[in-house]
């Protein structure tokens, strides 16, 4: 039996303004243009993760073997430039990604990346290699963000419980 | 918008806390324009590819906050980097058209005595130094680099979504080509210039991250690039580090030298490889450096 996530279908719908989403006609640009469905067609087809999040079939999208049906966006957005119907294809990407990651589903560099922004407030620590490498270059020191803002911040997000901090 | 003539400077975590020789040549020739920036305690972005993906409300909400620290001096950002830049850029526009997110990360805001007020802009190094004009360039130019055939990579996220970002054609960009032919070099044309570097889908798995990248080089190379130049530091790691490992992958071998636009510039100007810190790029740049007389 096939079920319907009600929760799902409304995430994904609230993401656009007058419902742009379901307007979709499938016509597949968006897969005729994504460079990992042309590599992977197999394994990474845009219009048909956008037909399973506007119709809510969750089994579809989430729980699988294979998690490259929602990772293997690149991020090119080269799908939404290309869509008829104006529909923000990476937006609801996005959301699906969100949801992977709450459901321990995401590559690991997603959740290791959020940990050093959390614990350092960047993306890539300050390294001593590489601080000294700036000063030879003649160039000022990195200026560190305020931590306790960032985790501040973070903590009421709820970023911490997400990636278990 | 802003007013004041001067831009907090966004070099990201990558440039900052990685690549800092690209940062270098930033700074020199925006000297030499008279691009005035000032820096501030910026955290991370944070990264569109990686932290949106994990949580968008946590993305909005620190993109904010540096929009934040801009807003209380009423200085406009230029980013050096696509993946800042669209990030910076995008929170901007969907708080200043969102009054309920706005409200709900204004509230978070609130807990570290901070408020969005969506009252600056945020720029792309590639939009300013174009507004610019390349006739300030041009008037710089000392060293020849005629006959110098570059295959120009914009990124994806300089130009795309182009209905938010607004800085060029979303899929035929003109105003890198346009600087790089105002250093004298001539921008070649290259069936694959839009293809992405692959550096996205690589967090999550490393064969077709390599394949695109191929892919992009293998064209550049059938149209006989001398070099890439490229806007992005994301896409400069990609195509600077891993070319070597993509070249195997697909039975090839690419040894193509990756200059960020502001190197070509700065060389452009006569300003000197070491001054510039070229020797920290991956794919060495000895023989490109000789053929051009640079060495």
């Amino acid at each position: 039996m096939v079920m319907i996530d009600y929760e799902l279908k409304k995430r994904v719908m609230d993401a656009h303004i007058h419902d742009a989403l379901k307007y979709c006609y499938q016509c597949n640009r968006c897969t005729d243009v994504c460079p990992v469905a042309d590599l992977a067609p197999n394994r990474y087809n845009p219009r048909n993760l956008i037909l399973n999040s506007f119709l809510g079939l969750r089994e579809n999208i989430f729980g699988g073997d294979d998690s490259f049906n929602i990772w293997g966006c690149t991020m090119c957005d080269t799908c939404d430039e290309i869509c008829p119907q104006k529909i923000e294809l990476t937006g609801v990407f996005t959301i699906l990604k969100n949801m992977s990651i709450a459901l321990g589903e995401g590559p690991e560099y997603y959740t290791i990346q959020a940990s050093a922004i959390y614990d350092s407030g960047k993306a890539i620590p300050p390294q001593p290699a590489i601080e000294r490498r700036r000063e030879q270059l003649g160039l000022p020191k990195v200026e560190t963000p305020n931590l306790e803002e960032v985790k501040t911040i973070l903590n009421e997000t709820k970023l911490n419980k997400i990636i278990n901090k | 918008m802003a007013k004041v003539e001067e831009y907090k400077l966004f070099p990201g975590c990558t440039i900052g806390n990685r690549i800092p020789f690209i940062e270098a040549s930033a700074r020199k020739v925006f000297d030499k324009l008279g691009i005035k920036t000032s820096d501030a305690a910026f955290a991370c972005c944070p990264d569109p590819v990686g932290f949106n993906s994990v949580d968008h409300t946590s993305w909005l909400a620190m993109g904010a906050r540096n929009l934040t620290l801009a807003e209380a001096e009423g200085k406009d950002i230029v980013s050096l980097c696509n993946g800042c830049f669209q990030t910076l850029k995008l929170v901007n526009t969907e708080l200043n058209h969102n009054e309920h997110e706005k409200e709900k990360i204004n509230k978070i805001l609130k807990g570290v005595g901070k408020e969005f007020k969506g009252s600056i802009n945020v720029k792309h190094f590639v939009e300013v130094l174009h507004d610019n004009g390349l006739d300030k360039i041009k008037e710089f130019v000392t060293h020849d680099f005629s006959g110098l055939k570059v295959a120009c990579h914009t990124g994806c996220h300089y130009n795309r979504p182009s209905e938010i970002v607004q800085t060029d054609d979303p899929m035929e960009p003109v105003k890198l080509r346009e600087l790089v032919a105002a250093t004298g070099a001539t921008p070649i044309d290259y069936a694959e210039e839009m293809l992405c570097c692959g550096s996205g889908v690589g967090n999550a798995e490393e064969a077709p991250s390599m394949q695109l990248l191929a892919n992009k080089f293998s064209s550049a190379v059938k149209a006989g690039a001398d070099v890439f130049v490229v806007i992005c530091p994301a896409c400069f790691q990609q195509m600077d580090t891993n070319q070597k490992k993509a070249g195997t992958q697909s039975n090839n071998e690419f040894n193509i030298p990756i200059l960020y636009l502001t190197e070509l510039i700065a060389l452009s100007f006569g300003m000197v490889p070491d001054e510039l810190g070229l020797k920290f790029h991956r794919a060495r740049l000895t023989e490109f450096l000789e053929k051009n007389g640079l060495k």
